[in-house]
């Protein structure tokens, strides 16, 4: 079939990567896999929640997949195009049934059923999980049929390579992605790849915002250096903030979801200042405030939602735990057994990070940023289900408008699905902006990283194997292209190392260290939980003055051989961008929508504002413009988001609008 | 796999296993047999089937009985062949080959199981040199090698023993007290040896796989440890400190006249150089003493 | 502007450094060059922990004594003690840098936290090790299910829960290489040849009975018997159980080596009377 030697070149190990990967060479053609770190190490294995599915308990309770569809569509508050997403729901049983297959050590029930438990956003036990470390389970599970592929020679594996830039041959509507150019991070050589089509797969970028519940490879660089070379980046504003985290000094460490899920409350002291011991304080002097603000959802309203509420606690009402920007997240009214089995590895990180036992005090925590739902552009060819109009409220129990069957939401094995406006390059997993909208639901985004590879991993199969015609395969593009491609990035490096200083004096202005930590520093102020028009202008004033800064960037190792400061700083250049696409998004959406709330703008306007933010970069001007395209929403009439809170909350944030003056 | 395999390749896991049985079939076995059989020089003074006056005689006699019986075992040198010796040697040479495959690193992870891992490797070595010096003395009569000069006869077991330890006519000497030591030394590792290299067998062998099972298989391998290190102490501590040489040679003599006659014990004096002035006087007191009962039953 | 649009994050109120902790760091330029030591002064802050410290030593790359030197290389990703690349050795003990607690390993004023690469493994530079060699072990062992392919075919068998907790026991195996590093029965093998016939080493043993252990993986069990039987394998261990004390995870490695020993042995005595 693949006798042409056509290749595919996959950029990143995580479950999307990997997934597309198995997916791709598992149709004939041949897969680079390029990733910074060895693909097991990647950071899907932080993921600890969960992943969601529609299986038989939860089907004869009344849940179905179309409900998960609706479920995601109304967390992401509409901004997602709906006909992915409802793919992506009606594959949810099938990826799990296929990562079950893969030996992925799911819990079990007593009879030996797969285990399930209750995640946000829903009022169904629809989420799976092997222990309290599901990505890491999932990701290896992956990585196990990688290496049999690899053994076999259909994937090749390049561990230790750092993506550097997308090659695009060709000019406006024909550019198309022929490649990569790529660094060994050991040997520092840089290279160029041919490809008939190369899948982006590179994650989220938290590093913008310095300390998150990232890990350390998340700078987002690889899709800003995309976004740089013309491809779109699309509702870059929209950043989840993860209600319940552990500050640390390196890194926010993540208190999962599954925390409150299996019966977690969040409380503070209803005295103002009370710094007596949490488990001494007695219950009626505890303030369960989501419980009683949501009396539906409780502990369990969704992330942008409790994080806001924990945020308007802390920061507006200063009943933060004595006075700080803290609240307790309290396991200890369950068996501690009970608690080890279920949810063993996380209570093991806040004891071995916290220093202190989550089973018999009460976890300190505080929302961090966790999950970009922005991320590259990309489109998608519409499936079969076409309503003649969008359907209204869906109810649990009511029969599913649409059908379960392939390609309902999205034609299975269409050429441009997930492809970006660039020819030949798709976006997968994390870096892809399609199915979360404005929040991502708990225990969603594994689901579609997976689903990108194994359902997109086919249309970039037929991409290369029909859509490229033989005498246009990437190996008759001219070596120049490459060439050009490999010396533009040495010139880059070539002024980087150059600017390093044999004096060696070190001015804090132009350390890389330095303006990395002032931009994440500024990008968590102005632009997460709340955000204000003037704050983000002030942000960009700031971004504007560290991109100078950075235009005069001293690096301090000039060596050839595995030189990390230098793939650093290059990252932070790419970084700057990112933090500047996040706030102009933030700055121009004047609505609040999911995880994008704005003090001045507190109500959603789907007037206005039910529409993608996508940027578009100027090369030459290094400025970054956005532009809004429509929302699909044929198959789901968009309706309020209010998770059935008890409504005599809303005065109080109005005078949060009125105190803030501006 | 790259390349033709060597034969030590092709039966790497072979060679492995018979390493770890041979360690307790028929080595590990022999060595509970040897220090119980010695040990009977103490805790023969208990056996009533003796009827010597003194504890120590009785526990001489017994030793003797038993040195005899096993050196009147039909086939004794095919059996010590076969059994004994090639089974060390193979022990011995592909043991120290695979210690020579790992490295000590107790300075940095001063565990417990660390420190018997490279226990297990030194008395390894420490225990087959012994045992080289232990056959080399006593089996194949390089006499030169012991305090004294001794050579070591199977006919007067523990006189002969006593003196190889502390020094010729059972006197102490400077080399009989190094010699002793390095007895001490040499049982004390081997029985290490034996009781932790059960323990590991089990693993090796996956009949203990359970953290649980290697805990109680361990408190087993070590109370079994105890046992035979106590045997092997005991025996050493008679040899040393109870045998009264003289006496001991009175016992072991009038037991050669009483199984062979008196001819056969003057043979024996020719063929071991023995000293005739000594042996006279202790022939003497063994015809002289009056024995309460019926001679033990040997056979003939 | 309000303050309520600061958001209020830790990061802005970054505790101020209660006290300095000394780092002696073991470096090395790249392979075949000389190693030495560099020491550096870190403030630090009660959640500091190593890799905190050495990100503010590649801000501040100035030694105790005023020198100027390149920001120190190392291998990080998670942070939170599940990807397994931050392995070090630290103050004698492998372990991970990123869960190592500065109050914690040096409590008192005047402590020393000495940082140096895993010895096991060929340095890359300074503390970054090139591990290639365990996941190579893994494809010895054919570390996989052997699915029929990514169609969808239903689900997979059912399974009982204590299976089910043990294989997850045994996969949470972060390929981190602790347990190599403690292994006094492993050693470094700069050059791949001679990884075929090196020590696997316990994470790899573990490993194989992980997938012995799933009603379809179970398919390769001669096979990866097989590769576990010759020189390198299983035989190999030396039973010093250092290794279950390090590892990071908790895996119960030992268990692991005496069932995959069990598992041998029956094998080889099968083979011996199949006659191969
Ligand atoms: C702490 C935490 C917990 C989470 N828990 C859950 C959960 O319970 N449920 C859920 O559904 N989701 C969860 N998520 C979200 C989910 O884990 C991620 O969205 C998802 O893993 C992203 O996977 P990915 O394949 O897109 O990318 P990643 O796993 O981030 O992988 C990115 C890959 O790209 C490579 N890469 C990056 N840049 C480059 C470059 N320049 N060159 C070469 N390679 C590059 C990296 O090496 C890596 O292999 C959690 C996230 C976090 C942070
Ligand atoms: S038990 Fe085996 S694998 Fe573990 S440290 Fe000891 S020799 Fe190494
Ligand atoms: S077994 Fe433990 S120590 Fe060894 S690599 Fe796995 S997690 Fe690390
Ligand atoms: S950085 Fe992942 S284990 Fe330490």
């Amino acid at each position: 079939m693949a006798g042409n030697n056509k290749r595919v070149i996959v950029v990143g190990g995580g479950l999307a990567g990997l997934a597309a990967s198995i997916r791709v060479a598992e149709g004939g053609v041949p897969v680079d896999l390029f990733s910074m770190v060895p693909v097991k190490r990647s950071h899907s294995v932080c993921a600890q929640g969960g992943i969601n599915a529609c299986n038989e308990v939860a089907r004869q309770q009344g849940y179905s997949e179309y409900q998960h569809f609706d479920e995601t569509l109304y967390g992401g508050d509409y901004l997602a195009d709906q006909g992915p997403v409802l793919e992506m729901a009606n594959w949810a049983p099938r990826i799990i049934d296929l990562l079950d297959r893969m030996g992925v050590p799911f819990n079990r029930t007593s009879e030996g059923f797969r285990d399930l438990r209750l995640f946000g956003g829903s009022l169904f036990k629809r989420t799976h999980f092997a222990g309290a470390t599901t990505g890491q389970q999932l990701l290896y599970g992956l990585d196990e049929q990688t290496r049999r592929f690899a053994s076999e020679g259909k994937i090749n594996k390049r561990e230790f390579w750092e993506f550097l830039w997308p090659i695009i041959d060709g000019e406006g509507e024909d550019r198309r992605c022929v490649g990569i150019v790529a660094q060994d991070m050991r040997t520092m050589q840089i290279q160029a790849f041919r490809a008939d089509a190369v899948v982006m797969a590179t994650g989220g970028c938290g590093i913008v915002f310095g300390k998150s519940t990232n890990s350390v490879i998340c700078t987002g660089g690889a899709a800003s250096r995309c976004y740089q070379a013309g491809a779109w980046y699309g509702n870059g504003e929209m950043i989840q903030v993860h209600p319940t985290a552990i500050p640390g000094a390196d890194k926010c460490r993540l208190m999962s979801e599954s925390a409150r899920g299996e019966g977690g409350r969040v409380w503070v002291p209803r005295k103002k200042g009370d710094t007596r011991d949490p488990t001494s304080i007695a219950e009626n002097e505890r303030w369960y405030f989501l419980e009683e603000k949501y009396p539906k959802y409780g502990n369990l309203v969704p992330r942008d939602i409790a994080t806001r509420e924990i945020f308007d606690v802390c920061v507006n009402e200063h009943m933060g735990i004595g006075g700080e920007n803290m609240v307790y997240l309290d396991l200890t009214h369950m068996d501690p057994h009970y608690l080890t089995e279920k949810l063993g590895g996380i209570l093991e990180i806040y004891e071995k990070f916290a220093g202190a036992d989550p089973r018999f005090t009460p976890m300190k925590i505080f929302p961090a940023v966790h999950y970009s739902m922005g991320g590259l552009w990309t489109t998608y060819t519409p499936g079969d289900y076409q309503p003649e109009s969008p359907a209204g409220i869906h109810n649990p129990g009511d029969e599913s408008p649409a059908s379960t069957a392939v390609g309902q939401g999205m034609e299975f094995g269409a050429h441009n699905n997930m492809m970006t406006n660039i020819r030949g390059l798709y976006a997968f997993g994390e870096v892809n902006f399609a199915y979360h909208g404005a929040t991502r639901l708990g225990a969603n985004a594994l689901l579609s990283c997976i689903f990108d590879g194994l359902f997109n991993g086919v249309s970039v199969t037929n991409y290369v194997l029909d859509g490229v015609a033989e005498d246009q395969g990437a190996a008759t593009v001219s070596a120049a292209v490459f060439d050009h491609a490999v010396e533009q990035e040495q010139a880059k490096q070539a002024q980087l190392l150059a600017t390093v200083s044999d004096s060696g004096s070190t001015d804090p202005q132009f350390n890389p260290y330095t303006i990395a930590g002032e931009l994440g520093v500024e990008m968590t102020a102005a632009s997460t939980v709340v955000k204000t028009g003037p704050r983000l202008e002030q942000c960009l004033e700031k971004i504007k003055e560290l991109r100078e800064r950075y235009s005069q960037v001293k690096l301090g190792d000039a060596a050839a051989w595995t030189n990390q400061s230098l793939s650093f700083t290059r990252a932070l250049g790419d970084m700057l961008i990112m933090g500047e696409v996040i706030a102009k998004g933030g700055l121009l959406r004047e609505e609040s929508r999911g995880s994008h709330y704005r003090l001045d703008f507190p109500d959603r306007d789907d007037d206005r504002f039910l529409k993608a933010s996508v940027a578009e970069y100027n090369a030459t001007s290094g400025e970054s413009t956005i532009m809004w395209k429509d929302v699909q929403t044929a198959l789901v009439k968009p309706k309020p988001r209010t998770y059935g809170k008890v409504e005599e909350k809303e005065p109080a944030r109005e005078e949060a609008v009125a105190a803030s003056g501006s | 796999m790259s390349g033709e395999q060597t034969f030590f390749e092709r039966n790497y896991f072979l060679l492995r296993r018979l390493h770890s049985l041979s360690g307790i079939v028929p080595i590990g076995m022999f060595l509970i047999m040897h220090l119980t059989t010695n040990s009977s020089v103490v805790w023969g003074a208990i056996n009533s089937r003796e009827l010597h006056d003194t504890a120590m005689d009785r526990g001489v006699a017994t030793f003797q009985h038993e040195v005899s019986f096993i050196n009147n075992l039909p086939l004794l040198l095919l059996i010590e062949i076969f059994g004994l010796w090639l089974p060390i040697a193979f022990h011995a040479i592909f043991g120290v080959y695979f210690a020579m495959s790992g490295s000590n690193n107790v300075a940095r992870y001063a565990y417990q199981g660390n420190k018997r891992y490279a226990l297990q490797r030194l008395t390894g070595y420490v225990g087959f040199v012994f045992i080289l010096y232990h056959v080399a003395t006593l089996r194949w009569g390089w006499s030169w090698l012991t305090p004294g000069g001794t050579q070591w006869s199977h006919y007067f077991a523990s006189s002969t023993l006593a003196a190889a330890l502390k020094g010729s006519g059972g006197e102490w000497s400077f080399a009989g007290v190094i010699v002793s030591l390095g007895y001490f030394v040499g049982v004390t590792s081997l029985v290490f040896h034996f009781a932790n290299g059960l323990w590991t067998a089990a693993i090796t062998w996956g009949l203990t796989v359970s953290e649980k099972s290697q805990q109680q298989w361990g408190r087993v391998c070590a109370a079994l440890g105890a046992g035979v290190m106590l045997a092997g102490w005991s025996a050493l501590f008679g040899f040393v400190f109870l045998v009264d040489h003289d006496r001991a040679v009175a016992v072991e003599e009038q037991m050669v006249v009483e199984k062979y006659g008196p001819e056969y014990l003057e043979k024996l004096r020719e063929k071991y150089d023995l000293e005739p002035e000594m042996q006279a006087s202790a022939i003497r007191d063994a015809a002289d003493r009056p024995y309460p009962g019926p001679a033990p039953k040997l056979d003939d | 502007m309000s303050n309520t649009a600061t958001n209020g994050q830790p990061s802005s109120a970054a505790p101020v450094p209660t006290r300095t902790v000394t780092f002696r760091i073991k470096r090395c330029d790249g392979p075949g060059q000389p190693t030495r030591w560099e020491d550096f002064k870190v403030p630090v802050v009660p959640s500091s922990n190593v890799i905190s410290c050495l990100n503010w030593i590649a801000e501040h790359p100035v030694t105790a004594s005023g020198q100027q030197t390149t920001p120190v290389v190392w291998d990080c990703s998670c942070l939170e003690e599940v990807c397994g690349a931050c392995t070090m050795v630290i103050n004698g003990k492998a372990r991970q840098s990123c869960s190592c607690l500065i109050d914690q390993e040096a409590p008192r004023e005047g402590d020393v936290i000495t940082l140096e690469p895993m010895s096991k493994f060929p340095v890359v530079r300074d503390l970054w090790v090139d591990r290639q060699r365990l996941f190579k072990g893994l494809e010895k062992i054919k570390a996989w299910v052997p699915i029929d392919g990514t169609y969808n075919l239903g689900a997979g068998p059912k399974e009982e829960p204590d299976d089910q907790q043990m294989r997850y026991t045994l996969s949470t195996c972060m390929s981190c290489g602790c347990c190599l590093e403690a292994c006094p029965q492993y050693h470094k093998e700069e050059q791949e040849a001679d990884w075929e016939n090196a020590f696997v080493g316990a994470a790899v043993l573990s490993q194989a009975r992980l997938f012995n252990a799933h009603p379809n993986g179970k398919v390769l069990e001669g096979e990866r018997l097989d590769a576990l039987l010759g020189v390198g394998g299983v035989n190999d261990c030396g039973n010093a159980q250092n290794c279950v004390k390090v590892c990071p995870k908790e895996i119960p490695l030992t268990e692991s080596i005496a069932a995959i020993g069990r598992a041998a042995t029956v094998h080889a005595i099968g083979r011996f009377f199949r006659g191969k």
